[in-house]
């Protein structure tokens, strides 16, 4: 009888909350859920999406897993070790990339950076010269390694952040939003990238707002939101939760409040949002019934000029977004 | 090192400020009738001043200058200790610290023609190197609280000047109130310096063994009082998510 795979990444009823203080004078203390109690499994080899909106709290569960928060309470195992009382052994199998304009020495060349870093996970120089070189080589560093990295250009900068988080081949990598900020070529390169690296065995833990990404690269992904997993599943599985729904999109020169509010208070209407685009504005329209809405859409637009009108399947974006609206 | 090496500030530490205040002190002291004990402090003491400042500045602003880069989550993350980044970046510091003698030094002898006409070796050095462990063990000590507490950075220049003063580097400790000396008494550096000028004169007595147990033993003080500051730090930290921030 084969050995059950033990989880790469185990989270129980995970719980951080953050204290902080307002006023100058007379001073309020203020506390802030980070997590509520979050539970995860994530098996070895997993490439796992963690989406939610900002302040969601995907960025406390990447810290408390890579040992730099402490949890209120609950439990965290990377690789069957406590992130609390066994911090070192943790640290010594994983790699984590924030990401970012700051994290790198600025005024140090990308090779320096990662020999210092090196040094600092342990490396025997007989192991880290190497690597360096082949992290340099496959991350497309190569001929800039020794300019500083002051002078390095945002997607080289996010690359030199994954040389540096991959430094000590760990078993397990972290990324948090690491697209973010990159062109969209930059962007579906490190995606491949960690794909890659997906394939070759590591487990990866990704965060990110970008709901094309996690559908793309990601196995399974959570939805997190005010602290709380509000699903969790293949991004298949998450997609079915709207599969019987469909989505309006209208294009307008403007639209009023009143209307939208008129809008969002249909029966049918899941939710409703607003985007810019150039000198119109978008008006998405999640629903139960695309055919039932569209009449009702006339009389509460009549008299606003329509540019485009068009329906179409939902994706995970929708899917997020109506999880997102719905959870409380 | 390197960064040491490459910063706009370095130039000030090691070089400009321990010249002007050599320069001043040469200036006040460089007379034909002062005694040279007090010609002493005038030579070594803008050394003193320049490697105390690059040992303490370096090793409390390297925890802040990781913040500001914000590099302190990454090397906080590391399985090496916090510590032993620290304990490097101060070692670091006090190798470069050394360049300051050699300015005040240059200038004390081609400027005044100083220099210090009596110098008992062996205790020169063994009371140099015991004050090269106090300054390792201060900046050391100090350092957690700049991780801590982003207050502390404000604190760090008044605890500089405090030091200057208190030690003797440029004056002997004995002109200062006795509530001060007391204060000063509680520093390691100020017995290796008392230790140090007294190498450089051959008027007596000096008790080398007393000043070198002191110094060391107030060094032993703080390194116990620097491991329960590192696992405070590493706990505090931790808890309060203040890393990344600031």
């Amino acid at each position: 009888m084969a050995k059950p795979v033990a989880a790469a990444i185990e989270v129980t009823a995970l719980r951080k909350t953050y204290s902080s203080v307002r006023g100058t004078f007379r001073r309020t203390k203020v506390q802030t859920v980070g997590l509520a109690g979050i539970d995860l499994a994530i098996k070895p080899g997993e490439l796992f999406g963690l989406l939610g909106p900002n302040g969601a709290g995907k960025t406390t569960t990447v810290k408390i897993l890579t040992t730099l928060l402490l949890p209120d309470s609950g439990k965290a195992k990377v690789l069957g070790l406590d992130v609390v009382s066994q911090t070192n052994a943790v640290r010594r199998r994983i790699g984590f990339v924030f990401g970012g304009e700051r994290g790198l020495y600025g005024r140090l060349s990308g090779i320096n950076n990662l020999r210092y870093f090196a040094d600092l996970y342990r490396l025997p120089p007989d192991v880290s010269g190497p690597r360096i070189i082949e992290l340099i080589e496959k991350l497309g560093l190569a001929g800039r390694e020794h300019d500083k990295v002051e002078v390095y250009s945002r997607g080289m900068k996010q690359r030199l952040h994954l040389a540096r988080g991959l430094l000590n081949d760990p078993e397990v990598l972290f990324l948090d939003e690491p697209t973010i900020g990159l062109d969209p070529v930059g962007a579906r390169e490190l995606r491949v990238l960690v794909r890659e690296l997906a394939d070759a065995g590591k487990t990866i833990f990704l965060t990110t707002h970008y709901m094309f990404e996690a559908d793309a690269i990601c196995d399974r992904i959570a939805v997190i939101k005010n602290g709380a997993i509000v699903a969790e599943g293949t991004p298949a599985s998450i997609k079915r939760a709207v599969e019987n729904k469909g989505v309006v999109e209208v294009e307008v020169e403007a639209i009023s409040a009143d209307r939208l509010a008129e809008l969002r208070r249909l029966p049918e209407v899941t939710s409703v949002s607003v985007t810019e685009r150039e000198l119109a504005q978008v008006i998405t329209v999640r629903c139960a019934s695309p055919g039932e809405l569209m009449t009702q859409l006339g009389v509460i637009l009549d008299g606003i000029k329509l540019q485009k009108v068009s329906s179409r399947e939902p994706t995970l974006e929708d899917a997020y977004i109506q999880l997102i609206a719905e959870s409380p | 090192m390197r960064l040491r090496v490459i910063s706009p500030f370095a130039m000030l530490a090691w070089l400009f400020f321990p010249t002007i205040f050599a320069v001043v002190g040469l200036y006040v002291l460089s007379r034909p009738s002062t005694a040279s004990p007090q010609l002493a402090y005038a030579i070594l003491g803008g050394g003193l001043v320049g490697y105390w400042a690059i040992a303490y500045l370096d090793g409390g602003l390297s925890i802040q200058n990781e913040r500001w880069s914000g590099t302190l989550e990454q090397i906080f993350a590391v399985p090496t200790p916090l510590w032993v980044i620290v304990l490097g970046k101060v070692c670091g510091s006090l190798l470069w610290g050394l360049l300051s003698f050699v300015p005040t030094i240059a200038v004390a002898y081609f400027g005044f023609h100083a220099f210090l006409p009596h110098i008992d070796a062996g205790r020169f050095a063994i009371s140099f190197a015991i004050l090269s462990l106090s300054f390792l063990v201060v900046a050391v000590t100090l350092t957690p609280l700049y991780a801590l507490w982003r207050w502390a950075l404000p604190m760090l220049n008044g605890f500089e000047m405090g030091f200057y003063i208190l030690c003797g580097f440029m004056f002997p400790v004995t002109v200062l109130p006795a509530w001060a000396r007391g204060a000063g008494g509680l520093l390691a550096p100020t017995w290796a310096t008392r230790a140090i000028y007294a190498s450089t004169t051959n008027q007596g007595p000096h008790d080398f063994g007393s000043w070198w147990f002191a110094s060391m033993g107030l060094s032993v003080v703080y390194l116990v009082g620097a491991v329960f500051l590192y696992r405070l730090v590493d706990r505090r930290a931790r808890a309060s998510g203040e890393l990344a921030l600031a």
